[in-house]
């Protein structure tokens, strides 16, 4: 069953020295440039991804393009239709946690969680954009204190996670 | 009862599969023919028992058994028919066991065409299969069971008294099932649309049909069979695969176009990223294993290319399930993630120490060497470095940046769509003006003469179409080279397919249509690739125009009145609050589009109202020209507010993916070899089964 049928190739053609050098220089051009292009592309389109606090606490994040992620207050939405601006506030997220929904809980309960103003301009309002959602926002920090978003992101883990049902009355035998 | 039937018949799957691989590798050792095809019986069993598994769960989906923690999870009564049945892959564990099934449905098809065939891959190759499939059918029992159920304990403590088991335990009563179904959480709302009722079922049968070559890979290099059996046995497998995970890539960008409401369909996304990475591979290896059959070079980079695409598949399937990747696609946290990225890594690991073994012997010595700069060779070696380069900068941006960082730094790094495009947009560029060169130079040598008259007709229609775009007035100069470069693919493609036809008509007299069907029944492979290429040229023009020229704008209208952007006319006519059939509330705003002050068609953006969550609905009129696409952001009957798109050519970006389903489904057909010369191939070699299918 396991025969080995494969025979080595007899005598391979081998490439002339000039042309080997061509394809060696050219393998070199082509990895150059895609190098350069990943290295001048991160270089200038890098955004670091920090909490509300790090962002409120390190004055070097001011003004500078950041991603941030926090709970949405629903109770702070406001949205512009005329002009599509959206306003609304986020609280800032422990950094370690095993569920995101309670995580998300448990920072709009905390009447110590840092706090932060966003602004969004010409947009839609998201369905998702509810309390309780977790924002993830691309922008910066500006001297009025307004983060201002160039994009936003949602999830709203606790409409997709699974939760037990409550309210249970039992049925006396099995189904 | 049908939890009990699923159950059973999961364990029975996973028996199977475990005792087909173990007696497979076994029946090789010892040489024992039995123990083979004892093996083979066993994974063929495999099928029918998680079909039988996936039976009990729809029925149970379909007649509302919300005992079943996974029913009660993703349906409730409101839930009409078509999304019970699709809430199988509504959420975690329906998909895994759903991933399962097309993981049998596929093994089943390849050792029922290939045993005879291929005999000595085979055990190694369904030794693999298996062993991928016990994976998942474990993590679906043991980790993400979707046979669970709610139970009541009486005798616990009131917050411990609802529990949910596969088991029944000890003293357990079954919940009422009124309460549950007036509980049950229901579909979450943005799966409920077409894109999403096909989207994942392609995706996975994409991802699912690469364990297939991977197997037959392994085989090969755990067999010593280094011939091109392996390629040959697993090239119409390997098409399927690409031609649904095309698929799937498509809808998913036509369902965030559809749903997401941003007036887009692809946003660079980590988990849409995910899904891109095993098809750039993919591509890859389509086209580099054709050097290996026709020049028998580039053994070993084909054989890391398809490690390298079923490694793709499997950490597209940790990134998107275990929920440690930030996106909105992204299934909830799981405990799925470890043991998949275990898995991941103990697969790729086996392969690729079994490739080095092999390299290492000098087995997979290429048979020639490159020899010539033009050559068609040399060509699809450039279009792999393209690939991989977009795979790189690809996997860079959405995982190695921000993973390395983490680690390094301490604060994860990442980079967003503007930085994607800066990287992929050369590289894109490079992938079609090689799409338009590479097919018209030569095997082993090309002049640059003689490059150069191939490329002349097509090189001129671009030149001629570019000059027509430019007096048409499209836009920047940059867009139109990107018109001009994919337009010079698709001129190629076409030139080649009226080249071989003219040869066919003048040389035989056939006349063109006649010419053109045989030039496609001769050489499917070769000439349903071009179909392919023009699928892609039409995608890329779609994606240029629906990018570069979207007109994108926000008003408020008071009914009655007309918004003119740019030549069409919007009228806000009426807004209507109707209640759909499922119960949900639907805000609909009624509009008449108008163009160049003629009505063209009425539109019905809305708002649903569902329990958690509102939704919204785009209104679209749509034309191969352009979409004029609307999203009611809100308002009442007398002022109400639209968010409008213009999107030139997006219909393209959809078409084209259907020309490029044409294209593949051609190269892959089966083709039924004549019994004229099936019996002459039986007089050449014995061994030959009567029919055989190409």
């Amino acid at each position: 069953m396991t025969e080995i049928t494969w025979a080595k190739p007899k005598y391979p053609r081998k490439a002339k020295g000039s042309e080997r050098l061509k394809f060696l220089a050219g393998g070199g051009l082509i990895l150059a440039s895609v190098i350069y292009l990943l290295v001048s592309g991160t270089l200038q389109g890098a955004r670091y991804f920090i909490t509300v606090d790090d962002l409120l606490q390190d004055g070097a994040y001011r003004g500078k393009t950041v991603r941030i992620s926090g709970a949405v207050d629903g109770e702070s939405i406001e949205y512009d239709s005329e002009n599509a601006i959206i306003r609304f506030e986020i609280v800032n997220i422990a950094s370690e946690f095993d569920d995101l929904a309670s995580a998300l809980q448990a920072a709009l309960a905390d009447p110590a969680a840092s706090r932060l103003s966003i602004l969004v301009e010409d947009e839609a309002i998201p369905d998702l954009l509810q309390h309780e959602a977790q924002a993830i926002l691309t922008g910066a920090l500006e001297a009025d204190g307004i983060f201002r978003a160039s994009e936003l992101l949602l999830k709203c883990p606790s409409r997709f996670e699974e939760t037990s049902p409550e309210g249970l009355s039992a049925i006396p035998e099995h189904n | 009862m049908l939890a009990e039937i699923g159950l059973a018949s999961l364990a029975l799957a996973l028996l199977l599969a475990l005792y087909a691989a173990a007696v497979c590798l076994l029946g090789i050792r010892a040489g024992d023919e039995t123990l083979l095809r004892s093996g083979r019986n066993a994974a063929l069993l495999t099928f029918p028992a998680i079909l039988l598994a996936t039976a009990a769960l729809v029925l149970a989906l379909m007649t509302e058994q919300y005992q079943m923690s996974y029913v009660w999870s993703v349906t409730d009564p409101q839930t009409p028919a078509i999304y019970r049945f699709t809430a199988l892959w509504g959420s975690q564990r329906g998909s895994l066991l759903f991933w399962s099934l097309l993981l049998s449905l596929f093994t089943f098809g390849a050792i029922a065409l290939n045993w005879r065939g291929e005999a000595r891959l085979m055990p190694y190759a369904i030794a693999a299969m298996m062993a991928t499939l016990a994976f998942f059918l474990g993590l679906s029992l043991l980790l993400e069971n979707p046979f669970e159920r709610w139970w009541i304990l009486p005798d616990m403590p009131e917050a411990r008294q609802v529990v949910e088991t596969a088991l029944i335990p000890p003293g357990a009563i079954a919940p009422a099932r009124e309460n549950l179904a007036a509980s049950a959480t229901g579909l979450n709302p943005l799966l409920r649309h077409f894109g999403m009722i096909i989207h994942p079922p392609m995706l996975y049968l994409g991802f699912v049909g690469f364990t297939i070559p991977f197997a037959f890979a392994l085989a090969a290099l755990a067999s010593g069979d280094l011939s091109t059996g392996w390629i040959k046995a697993t090239r119409r497998w390997t098409l399927i695969a690409w031609v649904f995970l095309s698929l799937g890539l498509i809808l998913g960008g036509r369902w965030a176009y559809d749903v997401l409401g941003w007036g887009g369909y692809w946003g660079w996304d980590p988990v849409e990223n995910a899904a891109f990475l095993p098809w750039l591979v993919g591509t890859a290896f389509i086209h580099s294993v054709m050097i290996q059959e026709k020049r028998g070079m580039l053994k070993t980079w084909n054989m890391a290319l398809v490690i390298a695409t079923f490694s793709a598949v499997m950490f597209g399937t940790f990134a998107t399930r275990s929920g440690v990747i930030e996106s909105v696609h992204s299934f909830a946290r799981s405990e799925v993630g470890f043991p998949m990225l275990a898995f991941w890594s103990l697969m790729t690991l086996i392969a690729l120490i079994l490739l080095l073994w092999r390299w290492q012997r000098g087995e997979l010595r290429g048979e020639r060497q490159f020899a010539n700069l033009l050559s068609r060779e040399t060509m699809f070696v450039l279009n792999n470095v393209i690939f991989m380069a977009l795979f790189a900068a690809i996997f860079w941006g959405s995982f190695g940046l921000p993973i390395i960082s983490e680690l390094f730094i301490g604060v994860e790094v990442t980079i967003g769509p503007a930085t994607f495009e800066f990287f992929v947009v050369p590289l894109f560029v490079a992938m079609y003006i090689l799409m338009g060169i590479a097919p018209l130079s030569a095997w082993g040598s090309t002049s640059a003469r003689r490059l150069g008259k191939a490329i002349a007709m097509p090189f001129s229609l671009t030149i001629l179409s570019v000059l027509l775009l430019m007096m048409a007035g499209t836009g920047a100069a940059v867009s139109i080279f990107g018109y001009g470069v994919a337009l010079f693919a698709g001129y190629v493609a076409l030139f080649e397919i009226y080249r071989g036809a003219r040869a066919r008509h003048r040389g035989l007299n056939e006349n063109w249509m006649r010419a053109v069907t045989a030039l496609f029944r001769r050489n499917q492979r070769r000439y349903g690739g071009y179909i392919v290429h023009l699928g892609v040229t039409v995608i890329g023009i779609g994606v240029i125009g629906s990018t570069v020229f979207q007109t994108e704008a926000q008003h408020t209208l008071a009914r009655g009145e007309t918004l003119a952007i740019k030549d069409y006319g919007l009228r806000y006519d009426d807004f209507i609050r109707a209640q759909a059939v499922d119960g949900r509330m639907m805000n609909i705003a009624e509009l008449t589009v108008l163009r160049n002050g003629a009505h063209v068609a009425r539109i019905r953006p809305r708002v649903d109202d569902y329990p958690d969550m509102p939704m919204t609905i785009a209104g679209a009129h749509s034309t191969l020209e352009n979409d004029f696409y609307v999203l009611l952001i809100g308002g009442n009957r007398e002022r109400a507010t639209f968010r409008i798109y213009i999107n030139p050519l997006v219909n393209l970006v959809w078409w084209g993916g259907i020309v490029l389903i044409i294209g593949t489904v051609i190269a892959a057909y089966p083709k039924v070899v004549p019994a004229r010369r099936v019996r002459k191939r039986e007089a050449e070699s014995p061994k030959q089964p009567g029919g055989v299918l190409l």
